[in-house]
């Protein structure tokens, strides 16, 4: 194992890594703070760029987007109270608070100190989690591999909220429905194709991630009409002095460290991801914190800004584990990594560790060092970094679509791209007006080749029979997972009413 | 039953699978394929039926009420409208009339159709960049940009 942490550290201290890091973090921390762009989105856009990249650069370049914007998202709930994305939204609950009470340097400087942390926990928890992981599942079978991308999507359905889970299963059927567009990866029969000659190679990954999160996300922001009222909300306030106390580092030090265990645990359950963690932390802090400072919960406590901050950071960097251990995404943002891997030609999961163990260990250490410029870089810079809000919104607007759509463009140079990418942003559009969930879909367009590979085989070798399911110990417990999994949402609502009921009876 | 955004969607996705089954037998299969546990349009007929049976489950269960109204204005409805039908034409419009111009005119209409009114800065913020960008991904990038065609009329 040390050998490929020095190899890794070796790749990620190389000058031009370690630029991309830097870069990465600038460029996902200023796409972060953007209201409605959140990491999935800053790390489509910088797919095309790392595409002239090699394997190890561009996933570092893509790892240091992740952590910049999760920290950009962080620093926009602070100052405006507008969340980049999902999970920094528990982040405004006592962050915005804070400072409204003219605060926000301390806010800002907690949220750095709370990510570092929780980075940091989970990048020594992934070093040594990955490889273990990675060993036992070198044994894996075809149905072993079905089995876990049927937990994967599952789980990311189940994750995804009160009432969404059968929207989201649906999302997730659409995107392998997607996937199956294009000639077969088994017989080469065209499928789906209508004769035409450019969905031959079935729609692009790149085009439809940055139809449905980049693209997608402005034009929801231009319906929102949400563009003309950030030119007055977007005005931050003035930040104030970073510096923290030794009681109030003593307050929630135990509170981070917590966090950032927990917020590991989450962010490795394929689709729980960073939001779940935040919300879950900052409800456990809650619930642990003597009366008197529960009190202080939604008014700018310190705790409930640490808690989530720690965790969504720790979750991040767990949501790596089943990527580069299984080749199961463990969020939205790593789905868009897994497709960008595989366009490399790495096919992430047990054997990555093995083939490319330059690629697995750079990514590892890189996120430590993403970790540490966002602390030691980018929160002294937030004050000027925050001023390129002050860009107007109908010239940034078009600006990100040129970006999306050139993006797309310089890969394959072929227009039908950017007219798929309308038809997409448009279909996009609609499914989330009728509040539609996106990730479930990507998710399933990437998974759904692998997918039917690994039936096709799991089917053949048993003969056509789906006893491989129940026949293989390993197969078999995963599949239980994946029903517990599934079904826990309604088992937990049935809990709940049955709970209720018998108050009541009671009563 | 009220046609609910649930149900709405619902219906539009029992519609999609119906019609992804109905063209899963237009897949050609290899000769001796249909005798396989496993072809081309295997997976196409199991994703059309679980998405027929998710759609029916979506449009028979009692929707949940939903976390936020989104209210959508018209105009901004256009605005978007707008910007789509600029895309599109900036690729229909990008092999005759080149990068650097079709960029130039997409970049400041898009802009003005955003509200951007001054003459200066829908200039600046899309010709100088246009050129820019154009200069950095053939000249340093050494990316190839095929010329426009009309230059070559």
């Amino acid at each position: 194992m040390f050998e490929g942490v020095f190899t890794g550290l070796a790749t990620a201290l190389m000058p031009f890594n370690l630029l991309m890091v830097v870069v990465g973090c600038f460029a996902g921390t200023f796409i972060g703070m953007l209201p409605g762009l959140g990491p999935i989105s800053a790390v489509a856009l910088m797919i095309p760029i790392t595409y002239t990249l090699d394997p190890s650069s561009g996933i570092i370049l893509m790892a240091g987007v992740y952590y910049g914007a999760v920290f950009g998202g962080s620093t926009s709930s602070i100052l405006i109270n507008a969340p980049g994305c999902a999970s920094t939204l528990v982040t405004t609950f006592d962050g915005y608070p804070l400072a409204q009470k003219n605060q926000a340097g301390k806010a800002l400087a907690l949220a750095a100190y709370s990510s570092f942390c929780g980075g940091t926990v989970g990048a020594i928890i992934l070093i040594f989690a990955a490889p273990a992981l990675a060993s036992v599942s070198l044994s894996f079978q075809s149905s072993d591999y079905f089995a876990l991308m049927i937990l994967g999507l599952t789980s990311v359905a189940a994750f995804s909220g009160k009432g969404q889970v059968i929207k989201a299963m649906m999302m997730t059927v659409f995107g392998l429905m997607i996937a199956t567009v294009g000639n077969d990866v088994i017989t080469g029969a065209p499928r789906y194709t209508f004769g035409q000659m450019d969905l031959v190679d079935g729609i692009s990954f790149l085009l439809l991630a940055m139809a449905t999160f980049a693209l997608a996300e402005v034009m929801m922001t231009i319906m929102r009409g949400k563009m003309y009222s950030t030119s007055e909300t977007m005005k931050p306030v003035a930040l104030s002095s970073m510096k923290l106390s030794l009681d109030e580092v003593k307050e929630v030090a135990p509170t981070v460290a917590r966090s950032s265990v927990f917020g590991f645990i989450v962010g490795v359950l394929p689709g729980a991801g960073a939001t779940i963690a935040s919300f879950l932390a900052y409800g456990l802090e809650r619930n642990l914190a003597p009366e008197r400072l529960r009190k202080m919960f939604g008014k700018g406590a310190l705790r409930g800004l640490a808690a989530p901050e720690a965790a969504n950071n720790a979750a991040s960097t767990g949501s790596f584990v089943p990527l580069l251990t299984l080749g199961i995404p463990g969020s939205g943002t790593t789905a868009i990594m897994l497709g960008a891997l595989i366009a490399y030609g790495i096919q992430p999961g047990p054997r990555l560790y093995v083939d490319h163990p330059d690629v697995f260990w750079s990514v590892i250490i890189s996120m430590y060092f993403g970790n540490l410029v966002l602390l030691v870089l980018n929160l002294p810079l937030i004050p000027y970094i925050s001023r390129l809000l002050a860009i107007p919104p109908q010239i940034l607007n078009p600006l990100i679509i040129f970006f999306s759509i050139i993006g797309v463009y310089l890969v394959s140079f072929n227009t039908f791209d950017i007219q798929m990418m309308v038809f997409i942003t448009l279909m996009a559009v609609g499914l989330k007006m009728l509040n539609f969930p996106m990730a479930p879909m990507l998710l399933g367009f990437i998974l759904g080749g692998m997918l039917e590979k690994n039936l096709s085989r799991a089917l053949v070798v048993s003969d056509g029979s789906f006893d491989f399911l129940w026949n293989r110990p390993l197969t078999f417990s995963i599949m239980c997972i994946t029903l517990i999994i599934l079904l826990l949402p309604w088992m937990l609502n049935l809990g709940k009413r049955l709970g209720t009921r018998l108050l009541s009876a009671a009563d | 039953m009220n046609l609910t955004k649930d149900r709405f969607g619902g219906l539009l996705f029992l519609l999609l699978s119906v019609t992804y089954g109905y063209y899963a037998a237009d897949i050609p299969l290899l000769p001796g394929d249909r005798f396989e546990p496993f072809h081309a349009q295997t997976l196409p007929y199991w994703l059309s039926g679980l998405g027929i049976i998710f759609s029916v489950l979506l449009i028979s269960l009692k929707s949940e009420p939903p976390s936020q109204n989104e209210v959508i204005s018209r105009s901004n409805l256009v605005l978007m409208l707008g910007l789509m039908a600029f895309t599109f034409a900036f690729s229909v419009a990008l092999p005759w009339l080149g990068f650097p111009i079709t960029t130039s005119i997409f970049l400041a209409s898009s802009y003005w159709l955003l509200g951007e009114r001054r003459i200066k800065m829908l200039l600046f913020a899309s010709v100088p960049f246009a050129l820019v960008f154009w200069l950095l991904l053939t000249q340093v990038l050494d990316v190839y940009i095929a010329p426009a065609r009309f230059i070559f009329w």
